[in-house]
């Protein structure tokens, strides 16, 4: 006779909740991640490779990259600036500047993109004396690096602050007494600490960024070979009923997303062998 | 109810955690599972709650085999630890939630549920607390408020793991003192799990000293203090002076007199700090010694010898130390009253003698 | 401690305005506070950004609005494209969020407490919507519940037509939405103590008693954070949804993409008044998320077992 423990479910309500979970997960993640290889690959390997080749398919992964490239080292100087200031420092107003941080988790990427109109666009407060000097920023690629930059922002910032909270500063000020710079502090005793929560972050925003549609779409005027990124290029190819085209572009996307994943479980895994380890060695000792 | 434990092993991997437990508890007795962390006593609790499953082995409660019995049907009350309160309900919900959960057919009605609750909360004197969450309590209310959810259900068993063991020691004594008093009002059995010797020896009607998953010994708290069955139970009830090799000092008295014929292998005598006395004289088998430190704690005077090798701890009263009047570095001699002698290669069973006034 | 200073000081000298003496105090306690470096240029550096990226943009977005007043914006936004865009978007989101506190439940606890092969794998895929940029996501999903795709196929005979319905809307939004609850969920059911249940089942209670008691009253919290992070995220999405709404006004057409279509005729003034209004909700709904979070974190704090 088995007899179940008492912190367990009887053995077929956990048959039932393990079908459930998992029918749900395949039936939302694995059969779309499926169909979209299947799909790019409909017509066989050979017009998937050619669809890939196509010029506007290459200017606009291209785009892409270069957008996140740009992109990524203010949103890196931004999380860990925000971070230091808000972890390791009391200020007034902190709770307000976490929220503005969170702001664009929760604003449509639609309305992200229709700011960014309203202030450089031809009608915009800045538009005049814009196209006065003859600078383009909406429609071209400032707006698009401005547009990604606003969606992408927080990622690195709301993975460091409660890294670096939990952390406390008690390495900092200890460095600090015995003489280092700030600079040594920070390249020295911080950086160390928070690396694997920063490339964390970096995953995350970039996956954002790079994946962007909405509030890219608003700014870019969809202009073939030039302010089209990768995402929007899904989408025009897909408008245009090229099946193949679409999803050969899509499965570029999608194979990002993998990428994605496998890091960001790596870090993870990485991230946790490490506090784990720390808990180990820096633990009081038991009496 | 009794409880009867037979044959009961369980191990967590390679790590046996329990070997081979045999043990009987008749009704209305307050048992303490003693010994160190890691020994088993907690494991075994569990397993007597049915919140583990042993590999082998079977549990009785009053004659009836309960070992694959659901915790939920064993009509035990578990005090934990950490008391496990819910936290999102008050104080009267907490004590009220076994019965809450009973059948419909069993279920008090709802002025009988607070009848018996609020008596309960009266019992552990905390009923002015009853709308309060666990989180604005202290621990002693808490560590009540645990015990009397428990009783709530009226259980045959009442199993307490380590029920002051994140208590302060104010706290711990006040209610040690009060579980013995509650446990004979309500006259069931009790077994509690602790790794205080203290709290044992003064709550328990019966101590059952526990080590690396196997009983060591059954005794009243008298009987495992005065007279242990192992080095084990000495040593862990206590002080104890050790005098390992036959070269050195008493133990080659020891072995001249006791066991010369019984066997040369390794033995080791033992001897409470305040089983010594010592003296100014050389006397008949007292051997010399200096004196290292002497500190005044509480009642008693500590005093440390240096002999030969070793340090020696020795416990004299207040009245004693006055009447030697020892100072630091003062050669002196000293002598057992009481020892016991264990043979090593045995581990379990004396050796040879029981009391052995030697020297 | 130099507050402990400056109260004494303050207490000694109740009427004593001493000038000196309090710019001493703030200076010690504000000293006392930094003693790393690098928070002017930190905190400046964070203000900066915030302000050029976030503040100058949505302040325009005000400016612009203000432009309409109160009234006209709600006239826009309660006009009878609006009004019917905003049900779908706000129906469609809440079905989508519903569906994913049910199933996020299941797959959290599922993650949490059982073990089966490829858990591991599992748990890294819940991950996906993130990273899936969300026109490939739309693009997808309009594919699989077409008439003739996988899923299409067999749902349209049954009179189930998901593609290019509001019920797409829903599929979509669930997909995007999909990791918020279990997310939430994981850490929270990780951290209740098995102690707990194993009280309730010496106690007496059933599992299903256990759960509806002790253990879903403990994930509450959560579960509202991950359903309003679900809904506010659904409420805006655009890219996933437009590919499989089929976008009929009055029908399937969502907010975002009514914005998109004012502003493609020019109407910018139409679009600002819509994009205010989901504004205002999205700062709610951050409002309510930053709530129920706090409420999570501090609701009976140091309470049932915690070591002191």
């Amino acid at each position: 006779m088995k007899s179940t423990r008492a912190t367990e479910e009887p053995a077929w309500v956990r048959r039932a909740l393990l079908t459930a979970g998992l029918g749900f997960l395949f039936f939302f993640l694995v059969l779309p991640l499926a169909a979209v290889f299947t799909e790019a690959l409909a017509q066989g390997w050979g017009l998937y490779a050619a669809a890939l080749k196509e010029p506007e398919t290459l200017s606009a992964i291209g785009l892409t990259v270069l957008i996140a490239v740009v992109a990524l080292p203010f949103n890196i100087a931004f999380g860990v600036a925000a971070a230091w200031a808000v972890a390791k420092f009391d200020f007034k107003g902190k709770s307000l500047l976490l929220t503005l941080i969170d702001l664009p988790f929760a604003v449509s990427p639609v309305v992200a993109g229709l700011v960014f109109i309203l202030l450089f666009g031809a009608q915009g407060a800045f538009g005049p004396w814009l196209s006065a000097h003859e600078i383009k920023i909406i429609f071209a690629l400032p707006g698009m690096i401005l547009a990604t930059l606003f969606i992408s922002f927080p990622f690195i910032a709301r993975e460091l602050i409660p890294l670096m909270q939990a952390q406390g500063k008690e390495e900092e000020e200890a460095a600090v007494s015995l003489g280092a710079s700030g600079w040594q502090m920070f390249w020295r005793v911080t950086l160390p600490n928070i690396k694997w929560g920063l490339l964390y972050g970096v995953i995350l925003a970039n996956a954002r960024a790079m994946g962007e549609f909405g509030a890219v779409s608003v700014v870019s005027g969809h202009i073939r070979g030039e302010t089209n990124t990768l995402p929007l290029h899904v989408e025009i190819l897909y408008n245009e009923y090229n099946a193949v085209g679409a999803f050969a572009a899509a499965s570029v996307l999608a194979l990002l997303a993998l990428v994605t994943l496998a890091a960001k479980t790596i870090v993870e895994w990485r991230m946790k062998k490490e506090t784990a380890m720390l808990a180990a060695t820096l633990a009081p000792e038991k009496t | 109810m009794s409880i009867e434990i037979r044959h009961i092993g369980k191990r967590f991997g390679s790590f046996v955690a329990l070997d081979d437990i045999n043990l009987s508890i008749p009704t209305g007795e307050l048992v303490a599972l003693l010994g160190p962390s890691g020994c088993g006593k907690t494991t075994l609790l569990r397993i007597i709650a049915g919140m583990e499953t042993p590999d082998q082995g079977e549990i009785f409660f009053a004659g009836a085999e309960t070992t694959h019995l659901h915790a939920r049907e064993r009509q035990v009350g578990f005090v934990f630890q950490h008391y496990a309160l819910f936290r999102h309900m008050t104080v009267f919900e907490n004590v009220a939630f076994g019965l809450r959960v009973k059948p419909r057919a069993e279920r008090p009605a709802e002025a009988e549920i607070r009848r018996r609750v609020m008596a309960l909360l009266g019992l552990v004197q905390l009923d002015w607390l009853s709308d309060r969450y666990p989180s604005q309590l202290s621990g002693g209310q808490r560590q009540r408020i645990a015990l009397a959810r428990a009783l709530a259900v009226e259980p045959k068993v009442l199993l307490l793991d380590e029920p002051f063991g994140a208590l302060d020691t104010q706290v711990r004594k006040e209610l040690r003192r009060w579980l013995r008093r509650l446990h004979d009002d309500m006259h069931i059995s009790s077994v509690f799990v602790t790794h205080d010797q203290e709290e044992a020896l003064e709550v328990a009607d019966r101590v059952v000293v526990m080590n690396h998953g196997r009983i060591e010994q059954i005794g009243s708290p008298d009987e495992v203090y005065s007279n242990p069955a192992s080095p084990f139970v000495y040593q862990f009830l206590g002080n104890v002076n050790v005098f390992h090799s036959r070269q050195q000092g008493a133990y080659a008295e020891v072995e001249r007199g006791e066991s010369l014929e019984n066997s040369p292998g390794q033995a080791t005598a033992f001897v409470r700090p305040h089983d010594i006395e010592i003296t100014h004289q050389p006397a008949d088998g007292a051997l010399a010694a200096t004196i290292v430190h002497v500190h005044p704690i509480g009642p008693v005077v500590r005093v440390e010898l240096q002999h030969a090798s070793e340090i020696v701890e020795v416990e004299l009263s207040r009245e004693r130390h006055e009447a030697l009047q020892l100072t630091v570095g003062q050669p002196v001699w000293f002598r057992p009253r009481q020892m016991r002698v264990f043979d090593v290669s045995q581990p379990p069973r004396p050796a040879a003698e029981k009391q052995a006034f030697l020297f | 401690m130099r507050g402990k200073l400056c109260k004494k000081i303050n207490r000694k000298y109740p009427n004593h305005q001493n000038r000196f003496q309090i710019s001493l105090c703030n200076l010690m306690s504000i000293k006392s506070r930094r003693v790393l470096p690098g928070f002017g240029l930190a905190l400046g550096y964070t203000l900066a950004y915030l302000s050029l990226l976030i503040l100058l943009p949505l302040g325009g977005l005000i400016l612009k609005a203000s432009e309409l007043g109160f009234g006209q914006i709600l006239d826009i936004a309660l006009g009878e494209r609006s009004l019917a865009a905003f049900r779908v978007t706000f129906v469609a989101s809440f079905l989508a969020a519903g569906v994913n506190a049910l199933f996020g439940l299941i797959v959290a606890w599922m993650l949490v407490r059982y073990t089966f092969p490829g858990k591991r794998l599992v748990d890294a895929l819940v991950d996906l919507p993130f990273a899936l940029p969300t026109a490939v996501a739309g693009i997808t999903l309009a594919t699989l519940y077409a008439g003739n795709g996988w899923l299409g196929r067999y749902l349209e005979p049954l009179g189930f037509k998901v593609a290019y319905t509001p019920a797409g809307i829903v599929v979509a939004l669930t997909f995007i939405t999909l990791p918020f609850v279990v997310r939430t969920l994981q850490p929270v059911i990780e951290d209740i103590e098995t102690e707990v249940e194993e009280a309730a089942a010496s106690l007496g209670a059933s599992r299903f008693q256990t759960f509806g008691r002790i253990i879903f009253p403990a994930l509450l919290p959560a579960l509202l954070t991950g359903f309003t992070l679900a809904f506010a995220r659904a409420l805006g999405e655009f890219g996933s949804v437009i590919f499989i709404a089929g976008n009929l006004p009055l029908v399937s057409e969502i907010v975002p993409l009514l914005i998109i279509a004012k502003l493609e005729q020019y109407d910018v003034l139409g679009a600002t008044a819509l994009a205010v209004v989901m504004l205002a909700i999205s700062f709610g709904l951050l409002l309510t998320i930053n709530l129920l979070q706090w409420w999570t974190a501090n609701r009976h704090k140091n309470a049932g077992g915690g070591k002191p």
